[in-house]
């Protein structure tokens, strides 16, 4: 799937990535300084809030992406998911229903790269009809009912030490974390290797099966760390959390933090730049009043540009 | 599942050419069987009803399906088809005609270009149509202003599911005719052959003189082009469209082409096992339809074969039996 060689001249079609980055953030600027109501504490806030649930889920899918396997199609859905039993399990007290959740989105996660990374299954059909049947599951087990908390133990997921969000810190210290892994250890290189060619990791013999376990539970848990401060944010959960746009802006973001569809380039702060920058405009689109039609075409017309522009680069460097 | 795979499959190929078949005769025999083991019965109208259902959603089935023919994957589809029937809803009150064409023109355009980009720069199909996919979806919207619209001209969605000889309409009849000519355009032209043969080696059948970059255009085209259709004759005969479909339409498409044995990596299947596997499918909804099924349960059954069949494709899940296998007999 990844072009062989393409890694050792990474640097020559960099300047159209970054012209295309460029251009976006001069039009963001301009229409930032245009648009009345963007310049306030109040909706900073609500951008760092929007930057937080789509970061999460950002950090995933670029490990995700980074290890070949395109896009996860379900981790919007598994927040959604992760996020309904974190209600449910705060009966249990904040630090079980926290642990609990986070367990449960890395089996999901798990089972899905299991089949990915061990069989090569393909992850964009996987990933679809994991969704769905994790949804089927969902509305089986709670009756399709929004639930609401017993308790309100979790309010402390809500404040804002030094007037930034909690979550955001979390998103922080997920994207060290996340970062530290794959630059530093084993497992990271691993997991570029088998972005960059499947067969060579095959060739070196990696176990395909555990990558593959690793990259989808690590995306398993970002996305039940976005469900968490999902449910806390809106108290309470139901399937229509999911009725957003979550998934593909973190796909967006991917995208425009440069990491390669086609895997074995990437880094998840770059991703958390690509997150701001999709926070952003979809602040901005919703202040200037574009309805939801033309926030998710925007998105779509990024997106599509971004795939195109980082794929001629990497031909170029050939 | 796997544990069955390993239990002495014949090979991974005959289990292809025999999925397709063995799920139908099941269905049917469920379906015949159904006093057997329940109240309901399949009637003549419950079986028009599941090939309603089919039709709109095997058009889609098999753009998606000849995309896959060719290695392909278009996931922008889905969003052809809910754009499709949405334009036809929306400019086809006093002309339906002139509604369904311009959907279908749109279509041309949008395989167009998304063909042309993929031939010109090699693109992965899968990202790019993803873009294209959300793209689409945010028209529908502008063009619905997120409204489901209504469509007042009844008569055409009465006309097109008009019964006929038992279990037929206008509409199973004009996608069942799509279906017969491009299975008899595939087997018995040489453009046909060469569209497989792109599928199973690009770079031999460029060697060779194919037309590639041609041939991938205009199955990218023919795929807009066929979900478009589909999903206006869905839109005029339910006479309503929906901005977003969800992405239930694309995981039955994908699992009856999958059923049908067109294979993920290309150059293997057609439209008689795309159909098979789209009639498939849709009568084991009614099955489920009969027996009362609640939907979150079918949503979990669709899911589960989606997952089972892919599995199935999986290219190194071969590759481990094969391991297996020879562990054994050595």
């Amino acid at each position: 799937m990844a072009q062989d060689g393409e890694a050792f001249q990474l640097n020559r079609g960099r300047p159209m990535t970054i012209a295309a980055v460029g251009a976006v953030v001069i039009l963001v600027a301009a229409a930032a300084a245009t648009t009345p109501g963007f310049i306030s504490i109040q909706n900073f806030r609500a951008i760092l809030a929007a930057t937080t649930f789509v970061g999460l889920i950002a950090v995933g899918m670029t490990v995700i992406m980074i290890s070949g396997s395109f896009v996860s199609m379900s981790l919007g859905t598994m927040a959604t998911i992760t996020a309904i039993f974190f209600i449910y399990a705060l009966k249990f007290g904040i630090a079980g229903a926290i642990l609990s959740t986070l367990l449960l989105g890395g089996v999901l996660g798990l089972v899905q790269g299991f089949l990915i990374g061990a069989w090569d299954a393909n992850p964009i059909i996987v990933t679809i009809a994991a969704g769905a049947l994790m949804e089927g599951v969902s509305v089986a087990l709670t009756g399709g009912q929004a639930l609401s908390p017993p308790d309100n133990n979790y309010a402390f997921l809500n404040t804002t030490p030094c007037g930034i969000p909690v979550g955001t810190f979390v998103l922080l210290l997920l994207v060290a974390v996340v970062e530290f892994l794959l630059r530093r250890t084993r497992l990271g290189r691993e997991v570029y290797m088998l972005g960059e060619s499947r067969a060579a990791a095959r060739a070196a013999s990696l176990s395909l099966g555990e990558v593959g376990c690793w990259v989808f539970m690590l995306a398993g848990f970002s996305a039940a760390l976005a469900g968490i401060f999902l449910a806390s944010f809106n108290h309470g959960a139901s399937l229509l959390l999911n009725r957003g746009t979550l998934n593909y802006d973190a796909i967006a973001a991917t995208l425009i933090g440069g990491t390669a569809i086609v895997g074995g380039r990437g880094s998840v702060w770059r991703t958390l730049l690509g997150v701001i920058l999709i926070a952003t405009i979809t602040n901005l689109v919703l202040l200037r009043g574009y309805s939801f039609g033309a926030q998710i075409f925007f998105k779509g017309v990024i997106m599509a540009v971004f795939v195109i522009v980082i794929h001629l680069r990497s031909q170029r460097g050939r | 599942m796997p544990g069955k795979l390993t239990l002495g499959y014949p090979s991974a190929r005959t289990l292809r050419k025999s999925l397709p078949l063995v799920v139908l005769a099941v269905v049917v025999v469920a379906l015949i069987a159904l006093p057997l083991y329940s109240s309901a019965h399949a009637s003549a109208f419950s079986i028009n009803n599941s090939l309603q259902n089919a039709a709109s959603l095997g058009l889609l089935a098999l753009g998606v399906g000849l995309t896959m023919i060719i290695g392909e994957f278009d996931l922008s589809s889905l969003g052809v088809y809910a754009i499709g029937g949405m334009i036809a809803v929306k400019y086809g009150a006093d002309f339906p005609v002139m509604g369904m064409l311009l959907a279908l023109a749109l279509a041309v355009v949008v395989g167009g270009v998304q063909g042309w980009i993929i031939a010109r720069t090699e693109i992965s199909s899968v990202p790019l149509t993803l873009g294209g996919y959300i793209i689409l979806l945010g028209a529908s919207h502008l063009v619905s202003n997120s409204q489901t619209l209504a469509y007042a001209n009844y008569d055409v969605g009465m006309w097109l599911d008009g019964i006929f000889g038992f279990v037929l309409s206008p509409r199973i009849a004009i996608v069942l005719g799509i279906f017969v000519l491009t299975a008899a355009f595939m087997g018995w032209t040489q453009l046909g052959r060469e569209i497989r043969a792109v599928g199973g080696d690009r770079r031999a059948s460029r060697a060779s003189g194919v037309q590639v970059d041609r041939i991938i255009v205009g199955i990218f085209i023919a795929s807009a082009f066929l979900s478009a259709l589909g999903g206006a004759l869905f839109a005029l005969s339910s006479a309503a469209a929906k901005p977003d479909l969800g992405l239930s339409p694309f995981i039955f498409a994908v699992t009856a082409v999958l059923l049908g044995g067109v294979s993920l990596a290309g150059g293997r299947g057609g439209a008689m096992g795309i159909v098979v596997g789209v009639v498939s499918l849709s009568l084991l909804e009614t099955l489920f339809s009969l027996l009362g099924t609640p939907i979150y349960m079918v949503n979990v059954i669709r899911g589960a074969l989606l997952l089972v069949v892919v599995v199935i494709e999986a290219p190194d899940l071969r590759r481990a039996l094969i391991t297996v296998r020879r562990a054994k007999s050595a």
